[in-house]
């Protein structure tokens, strides 16, 4: 077990307590103050972050660590060919330019360092509002803050970076988009009488702002550049480089494997997105449920709605098996609802952030949440003889676990409904796991982890888990 | 002269904490000291509010009228500030401030309070501006900087407001032009024994 993070987190604690003994390591990682390079947010837009102070104790950046791994690996020296080593840091500006030459089909080929460095330069000259600068800035003229991704083509075609995803009321070259044919680009559906017919999965009379093809149109490659008698606007270096991605089918090569960009360019320069306009997916097939519809969860209090509203049949999902109906099934069997008939969700406090160990780590922070707690209503906490600020055992229905913590009753939650915050640590089934951390390195706020509670389940599409909702009891302590 | 006030606006507080974590990180406030918190009414009810409080810097303020040591001075911008130096920890103040403001370290057995600390509105105290001294004893001086108080800087929601009290009134009475007055100025009356209407 390998644990990199600035702070020892739950995992080292419950670790020491399961009596592991060997392979278990804690590296030190730097924060993002002990490190520069770029930095990218939900919205899709990209800072530069400049270091602010070395890395204390023996910390590392996250880049350095990756060369380490790959060097030991044995492969560092290709991964890392066109990245500058100053001993064994990664330049964090080769590696943000190595990534824009990989990202073509993600459209996070043309924020440079340079451009992002302008843009923190730059930071007063963004509207507050629309977030771009003004048209006639000699450095970041027309620039989106941050370019977010897709930014199209190289650094050098300076696009703007694309702030909504579908806008054709902009021309692409101003931050424009339009939807991808990302399932094909025309699809079998069948009919009443039981006939089939074709139906196009492009866009019909619908296009971004100055779009030279006024319909909708597939991903670009060099074979549809030619059929537009566009081809003739790729340079002779561009060409070249498409005629090495693919020299037995130069026509296969699309916006997204041309190394030169090249495609892409061309693409923009008519107005066109270089991965074609589709139209919008409502109906998603290929997926186990096309258009939602109701299904219960695995635990849930309302089994009498299980056989007509079942989960999805247990099956092999990537590389594991889904077993999340024949779980459904056996709760429903084994009477879990009567024995746990609270549902339990869990949620954020704004005080702390994901795993909190940073967060329960900072003095400010902690002092604002001191106890790990759970939220009961008033008439189930009356039920229960519990007491606003007294201690409970929450139990849940998997494994026999259980968690010692404090009660917050409100009517913030309904009757019948718990909820948790999920941001504490280091507690475990009644038990403070403080010696378990490393001198000097326990956050200053601990408490017992909601995942102790939350049980099985994964979304057959994602397999993304079910760490927010189950159910559970609550007795006081 | 500016008269500097404080404006909370209820309606928009979302009890994120982030002036108390400021202010905190700003003066190195030790823990159990709180010279600004988050106060919330009808928690998880309908009609819940949340409200940052912390010294209101009153006109005639009530602290300066019980200390029986003269510690506190009001500065030409309308700040409440006092001397630690003077104060002897007697709690008067506390007992005299509507809006609970004081705060006393621990310092002994018993529970025996030492010298009283409260919001300074980011304008230190009676030490040279910037000083080391004033830093220790009362945390940073912005306003010697020219800066606002940080607390109201770092509100994610522009709900705390602090500045000269005239620029804060008209800020607050454009918003309830808008909106409608909603939960009002609170604490004005009490502070500055003044409202703000439309």
């Amino acid at each position: 077990m390998v644990i990199a993070d600035p702070h020892p987190t739950t995992w080292a604690s419950l670790a020491v307590e399961a009596g592991r003994k060997d392979n278990l390591y804690i590296l030190p990682v730097a924060t993002q103050f002990e490190c520069k390079g770029s930095r990218v947010a939900s919205n899709r837009s990209l800072q530069w972050g400049e270091q602010i102070v070395k890395p204390v104790f023996e910390s590392k950046d996250d880049l350095e660590v990756i060369h380490l791994m790959a060097k030991k690996f044995g492969f560092a020296d290709k991964m890392f060919k066109n990245i500058k080593l100053e001993s064994n840091l990664p330049d964090a500006e080769d590696v943000l330019r190595e990534m824009n030459r990989g990202s073509w089909s993600t459209g996070y080929c043309g924020q440079s360092p340079e451009r992002l460095k302008a843009h923190m330069k730059n930071q007063a000259k963004f509207d507050m509002l629309t977030t771009r600068a003004p048209k006639n800035d000699p450095e970041v003229g027309g620039d989106y803050y941050g370019l977010p991704w897709p930014c199209w083509g190289s650094p050098e075609v300076k696009h703007p970076g694309t702030p909504l995803l579908y806008n054709t009321n902009l021309a692409v070259m101003d931050g424009g988009g339009t939807f991808r044919p990302r399932f094909g680009i025309e699809r079998e559906e069948k009919l009443p009488d039981g006939t089939t017919r074709k139906v196009s999965l492009l866009a019909d009379g619908s296009y971004s702002k100055d779009s030279e093809i006024q319909d909708g149109y597939p991903e670009f490659t060099l074979a549809s550049l030619k059929k537009l008698g566009w081809d003739k606007d790729l340079t002779e270096a561009e060409m070249a480089t498409i005629n090495r991605v693919n020299s037995a089918n130069p026509d296969a090569v699309s916006w997204s494997l041309d190394l030169s960009g090249g495609i892409q360019r061309v693409a923009l320069m008519h107005g066109c997105v270089p991965y074609g306009n589709g139209k919008a997916r409502m109906n998603a097939f290929g997926l186990p449920d096309p258009i939602p519809v109701h299904r219960e969860p695995i635990y849930t209090p309302r089994v009498d709605l299980v056989s007509k509203y079942p989960t999805l049949p247990d099956a092999k999902q990537f590389r594991m098996p889904n077993i999340g109906f024949s779980v459904q099934k056996a709760a429903v069997e084994k009477g879990i609802a009567k024995q746990f008939p609270l549902i339990l969700s869990s949620g954020r406090l704004v005080e702390y952030e994901g795993g909190g160990e940073e967060t329960r780590t900072n003095p400010w922070l902690a002092e604002l949440q001191q106890d790990m707690f759970i939220e009961i209503s008033p008439s189930d906490a009356a039920d229960r003889g519990i007491k606003d600020g007294g201690w409970v055992w929450v139990t849940g229905a998997e494994s026999n676990s259980k968690a010692k913590m404090k009660a917050l009753v409100t009517e913030r939650v309904g009757r019948g409904v718990a909820w948790m915050p999920f941001h504490f640590g280091g507690w475990f089934a009644g038990r403070d796991l403080r010696g378990n951390y490393p001198q000097g390195t326990d956050p200053i706020v601990l408490g017992e982890s909601a995942n102790t509670i939350t049980t099985y389940g994964y979304d057959p599409a994602t397999g993304m888990q079910e760490p927010k909702v189950t159910l559970c009891q609550i007795a006081a302590a | 002269m500016a008269r500097m006030k404080f404006l909370c606006d209820a309606d928009r507080c979302i009890e994120c904490n982030a002036c108390v974590t400021a202010c905190k990180n700003e003066h190195e406030v030790p823990w159990g000291i709180n010279r600004r918190r988050v106060v919330t009414i009808n928690d998880g009810k309908p009609g819940e509010r949340s409200v940052s409080m912390a010294c209101m810097h009153c006109t005639d303020a009530p602290c300066a009228a019980v200390c029986p040591v003269n510690c506190f001075y009001t500065t030409a911008d309308g700040v409440v500030l006092h001397s630690k130096d003077l104060c002897i920890g007697c709690g008067y103040c506390f007992y005299a401030c509507p809006f609970g403001a004081p705060q006393y370290p621990k310092v002994g057995n018993f529970g025996s309070r030492g010298k009283m600390d409260k919001c300074t509105f980011c304008a230190g105290g009676p030490e040279a501006d910037g000083s080391r001294e004033e830093y220790e004893k009362y945390g940073a001086n912005r306003l010697a900087e020219g800066k606002l108080p940080l607390c109201a800087e770092m509100c994610s929601t522009k709900s705390l407001l602090a500045g000269d009290g005239e620029i804060i009134a008209q800020i607050y009475k454009e918003r309830v032009m808008k909106r409608g007055y909603g939960s009002g100025a609170w604490g004005w009356k009490t502070a500055y024994r003044e409202t703000i209407e439309s």
